[in-house]
């Protein structure tokens, strides 16, 4: 009986070590998820080709001109679209792309920046872009140059089927590509936030496979149903646009850059009957509660501006005071939100805040240890420390083998 | 004290920003007074034959080589300069055009015609200022950098098999020129903007505020080009001078004011060119010049037919009213009315190759303003038909044969009108020769047999040696690079036409090579055919003013009369493919028939069968009990089970469970046995 309890406490100082190591991999881990979020990035793309999907392509520019309207500048969009509509020799009104019959808003401005076009949209460019796996000579203007502070909005239209989108109508996405690419971006520290948003047929088995952290998708139909374009241009000769995203754009003209609708509200704003399918939204893999997150921070760029009234030098301290400010407040955010998740199941997260609450507690002695030891100070009375600890250890291991 | 020391720290502080402006304004002047940036604007526009415009926009941006200010620069666009310095480009020409420079109707002979019409789609070549081995590499890199700066897809000649390395066609260039063009790339909006970003003034002040999109797009061809040649010792990692030449060249239809174009006139005023002006072909018009130009002026050119034509009918016109007019009045004519006054006429002078000379009139932006735009119009009065001056000899270029497997391309040369007017007093001369070169890629899916050329002259067979001077060829290899050829060909003077015809196979792609639209067909590059002999330039008198105008000076540059052939679209077989999966599909069922069969015959043995079905027999009789189970299940209202369950894999489940036990409780015992 006596060495099961021997043997308890040898356990017992094992585990120490052990809690000492994971504790700290959950505070580094904890600490990559508080970064703030800087900048924004927008991926659009058209898949298709031929002068009948004339509506992806105008889809897409409605898109394009949204986001820039709400602020994300050019450099930090990726257009690809598929084939050239715009001076088509079909097209009746050239150097011009209309998403309406009234043809009051002319898309394809003077001022339009594509990135990727015609044969240069193919699935191994897309996954290229995401992933961020360039030729040396490729130029940034065609590279997605976001970091762990992105949000970043992947917008895809084009014709699809179950688990899969086609690309010029040769090759296909699968649902697999794609969620590999989005977890390597994860990986890559390439995104904090990414909303994925695809109008096609059974858009919504796109997003089966996904299983990265901080992605909320939308589809514009379920399994089983088809997207619906909404009406013909008879002057264009085609349909110019779909129902998913002529809804979308509507909820989106009433907004300007400082308006404050919520994620929710534009996933509300969907009704089924006017769209003709069922908009589908993944949101188990996205922590915050969509109620809370304005619309622009994915469809826009608004900037937080840190007025400095000082050179460099000083503004460099301050900021970084504010920084590490901003950075607890993240935190208790994070926390009050991990609260109120209804069903956590992700065992990692629960440590997670264990940990947190831990260090939360300053009096555990434990704790201040710890941090003096991840901080480096003083390397000496750590030394001191552990040769102190030494001592029990070798008296317990000495008695036991009496 | 105080009140005495403000005014003398103001009038410090007054003089040191003087002092400052001026310097900022003359930074860009070096020590050794070298010249300074410049930029200059201008437009011509010249009435065509065939009821439409032509607008040729050029500007053109300089620096001068520059040690000093290293890579600062006050007009020149910063991205040009970079690639310039990154790249070692020595001269570069890039142009993106879409439709066909008719050159029968719109000229061949002049300037504008013969190095300003391009070929449809993207045309790159550049001139590198590096070793040998790196070219290659720098050419690849280039494309990528003006795919990014020109939203376009330039990046598809960075593989070999795309472009080539002529040595006799382009500017002599010992090997470090390349070459390439797509010819189905599309050209719209996002190219032109940033090509009009280049422009100090982008579009937002002078010439370049006429560039209105859906109007430009409009017309009947538009071409975009830059061109650019940088001067100096690149070599030594100093600033070298550069000069960028910008040309946009359209050709639009007036639209009439009623709203209806030109061609819907009546059949009565057939022969009346339609009237127009800058608001009517544009939809703007020039409100001042962009304030950074150094020049900014409007050109009305009269070509030399036109002249002439106008020269007739107002030789007859003076004897019929003998109105005074003085020769040299020629914008006061009665035939036709200028909008605006010129500031002043510049008359060609007498060329070589013609018999009349043709008159600019020119227009400096300066005097307009916003409250006095120049909307400069041409309104005809009395009906005219000219002609435009055509090259030597009117190339044209077509496939023959039929099928998917084997075919040929003809080029063909045709003597135009021109040529017999003015080669006549030459033709008398029996040695009297006409040189054409010819330039032609095939991509290295067509499989051109060289040893097949042949020459037709005035349809008569020729032998190729008696024809042709030179001949340098590069075979293609598949996947790798294309097939070039250059020609120099020398025709008696007095030829009426001449034919040149080469054979193909059509090669076949990998499945993956294929295009999304392969079914559209495939294309060839246009051919170059140029005549060294002659010249298409134009001399104008200048009244000695002191700023030369770029685009005039252009214009008397000596540059061979170039002509582009039509771009050749080749149907190559293209699979059906969704057959892969077909075939897979098949292949599978066969396989799986075969295999299958052939197990069940191996497998089968007789004996074990008719046990089988000896037990099935006896089986029959043992019906009575089974069924009644199945009653009694039925009845207790449970599903029903077959009565034997497989005991053996429960006990195999059960032996394995005492054997972890058994494992699991060694273990503690030998635990126990160690740390007692």
């Amino acid at each position: 009986m006596a060495t099961f309890i021997n043997s308890k406490t040898i356990f017992r100082l094992l585990v120490l070590p052990c809690l000492l190591l994971y504790s700290s991999i959950a505070h580094n881990s904890s600490s990559v998820e508080a970064t703030m979020h800087t900048n924004n990035w927008a991926v659009l793309v058209c898949t298709s080709r031929f002068w009948f999907n004339y509506r992806h392509m105008a889809n897409t520019l409605s898109l394009y001109r949204t986001v820039k309207r709400l602020g994300i500048p050019d450099e930090r969009i990726i257009l690809m679209l598929a084939d050239d509509m715009a001076c088509n020799t079909r097209n009746k009104y050239p150097a011009q792309v209309f998403n309406n019959e009234n043809h009051r808003l002319n898309l394809y401005g003077d001022n339009v920046e594509v990135d990727y076009r015609g044969y240069e949209v193919t699935v191994e460019n897309f996954l290229r872009v995401l992933t961020g796996r360039h030729e040396t000579s490729v130029p940034r203007s065609k590279r997605l140059l976001s970091d762990e502070g992105s949000h970043i909005l992947l917008y895809m239209t084009g014709h699809g089927g179950d688990e899969f989108l086609k690309f010029q109508d040769s090759e296909e996405l699968q649902s697999h590509d794609l969620a590999d690419a989005v977890k390597q971006m994860k990986e890559k520290l390439r995104f904090k936030e990414l909303l994925i948003m695809v109008d096609t047929c059974q858009a919504a088995t796109l997003f089966n496979q996904l299983q990265s952290p901080g992605v909320l998708a939308i589809g514009s139909s379920m399994r089983g149903e088809n997207s619906y374009s909404h009406h013909l241009d008879s002057d264009v000769g085609v349909s110019v646009v779909d129902r998913f995203t002529y809804y979308t754009l509507a909820f989106f003209e009433r907004l300007n850059i400082y308006d404050n609708a919520s994620l929710s509200s534009l996933f509300s704003s969907y009704n089924p009957s006017m769209l003709m399918s069922t908009a589908y939204c993944r949101r188990d893999l996205y922590q915050r509660r969509l109620e809370e997150v304005p619309v622009t921070n994915f469809f826009g760029s608004v900037m937080e501006t840190i007025h400095t009234d000082a050179a460099y030098k000083a503004l460099s301290r301050k900021d970084s005071g504010r920084f590490k400010a901003q950075m607890s407040l993240d935190q208790s955010v994070h926390h009050h939100e991990r609260r109120t998740l209804i069903n956590v199941n992700d065992q990692d997260e629960i440590l997670n805040t264990k940990a947190e609450d831990q260090q939360g507690a300053s009096t555990c002695p434990f704790t201040s240890f710890y941090e003096k030891l991840r901080k480096g100070e003083n390397v000496d009375s750590l030394v001191n420390y552990g040769l102190v600890a030494m001592l029990p250890l070798l008296g317990v291991s000495s008695w036991l083998f009496q | 004290m105080t009140l005495l020391q403000r005014p003398v720290l103001v009038l410090l502080l007054l003089v040191t920003h003087h002092l400052l402006q001026c310097w900022i304004a003359f930074g860009s002047v070096d020590e050794e007074g070298q010249k300074q940036e410049e930029f200059n604007e201008e437009l011509l526009l010249k009435p065509l034959p065939d009821r439409t415009v032509l607008a040729h926009f050029h500007f053109q941006s300089s620096a001068p080589p520059s040690t000093s200010n290293g890579r600062h620069h006050h007009l020149f666009p910063k991205a040009i300069s970079q690639l310039v310095q990154k790249f070692r480009v020595k001269e570069m020409e890039l142009s993106f055009t879409q439709g066909r420079w008719n050159y029968e109707r719109w000229g061949g002979f002049d300037p504008i015609a013969s190095s300003n019409a391009k070929p449809p789609g993207v045309e790159l070549w550049a001139v590198f200022d590096v070793p040998q081995h790196q070219v290659d590499a720098s050419w690849k890199n280039l494309t990528h950098a003006l795919s990014g700066l020109f939203c376009a897809s330039i990046n598809f000649l960075e593989s070999t098999s795309t472009y080539s390395a002529p040595e006799w066609s382009f500017p002599p260039s010992s090997g470090n020129l390349r070459y390439g063009t797509l010819p189905r790339e599309a050209v719209c909006t996002e190219n032109l903007t940033p090509w009009l970003k280049l422009l100090p003034c982008r579009d937002k002040a002078g010439l370049a505020v006429l560039l209105d999109r859906p109007s430009i797009y409009r017309g009947f061809y538009h071409s975009q080009r830059l061109h650019l040649t940088s001067t100096g010792s690149g070599s030594k990692g100093t600033d070298s001078g550069i000069i960028l030449n910008q040309a946009l060249t359209v050709v639009l239809q007036p639209i009439q004011p009623n709203g209806q174009r030109a061609s819907m006139d009546h059949a009565s005023e057939k022969h009346i060119q339609p009237s127009w002006s800058l608001s009517s072909i544009f939809g703007k018009q020039v409100r001042g010049r962009c304030v950074l130009a150094k020049s900014s002026k409007v050109y009305l050119q009269l070509d030399r037919g036109l002249v002439a034509e106008l020269k007739r009918i107002h030789k007859e016109n003076e004897k019929s009213v003998a109105n005074g007019l003085t020769s040299e009045n020629f914008w006061s004519y009665p035939s036709f009315e200028l909008s605006a006054n010129p500031d002043r006429i510049v008359v060609e002078e007498n060329s070589l190759h013609s018999k009349s000379s043709s008159i600019l009139y020119n227009f400096q932006v300066e005097k307009y303003s916003e409250s006095e735009p120049l909307d400069l119009g041409l309104t005809w009065k009395i009906p005219v038909v000219w002609l435009c001056q055509s090259a030597p000899l009117h190339s044209s270029r077509y496939l023959m044969g039929s099928g998917n497997e084997r075919g040929a391309i003809a080029i063909s040369l045709k003597s135009t009108q021109l040529r017999e007017g003015f080669m006549g007093a030459f033709a008398d001369n029996e040695r009297c020769e006409l040189r054409v070169d010819v330039f032609q890629v095939v991509p290295w899916y067509v499989k051109v047999y060289f040893h097949s050329l042949q020459v037709f002259i005035d349809q008569q067979p020729k032998a190729v040696s008696d024809v042709i001077e030179k001949i340098h060829v590069s075979p293609s290899k598949d996947k790798v690079s294309p097939g070039m050829m250059e020609m120099v060909l020398k025709l008696p003077c007095r030829v009426k036409s001449a034919a040149l015809t080469i054979e193909f196979d059509k090669g076949f792609l990998h499945i993956d090579e294929y295009p999304p639209d392969a079914n559209q067909g495939f294309d060839i590059p246009s051919a170059i055919i140029s005549f060294p002999n002659f010249h298409a330039s134009m001399f104008f008198l200048e009244d000695g003013s002191v700023n030369k105008s770029p685009l005039l000076s252009k214009f008397q540059e000596k540059s061979p009369v170039m002509s582009y052939t039509e771009v050749l679209l080749v149907p190559l077989t293209t699979p059906d493919f969704s057959m892969p999966y077909n075939v897979i599909t098949i292949t599978c069922t066969v396989f799986a028939l075969y295999f299958g069969s052939l197990l069940n015959v191996l497998r089968r043995r007789i004996a074990e069968e008719e046990r089988f079905l000896k037990d099935k027999a006896t089986k029959k009789t043992g019906q009575l009990p089974l069924l009644l189970s199945k009653l009694s299940a039925k009845l207790r209202g449970r599903p029903w089970e077959p009565p034997h369950s497989p005991p053996s894999s429960s006990f195999f489940i059960s032996s394995k469970l005492v054997f972890k036990v058994i494992l699991v409780a060694g273990l503690a015992v030998s635990w126990q046995y160690y740390f007692s």
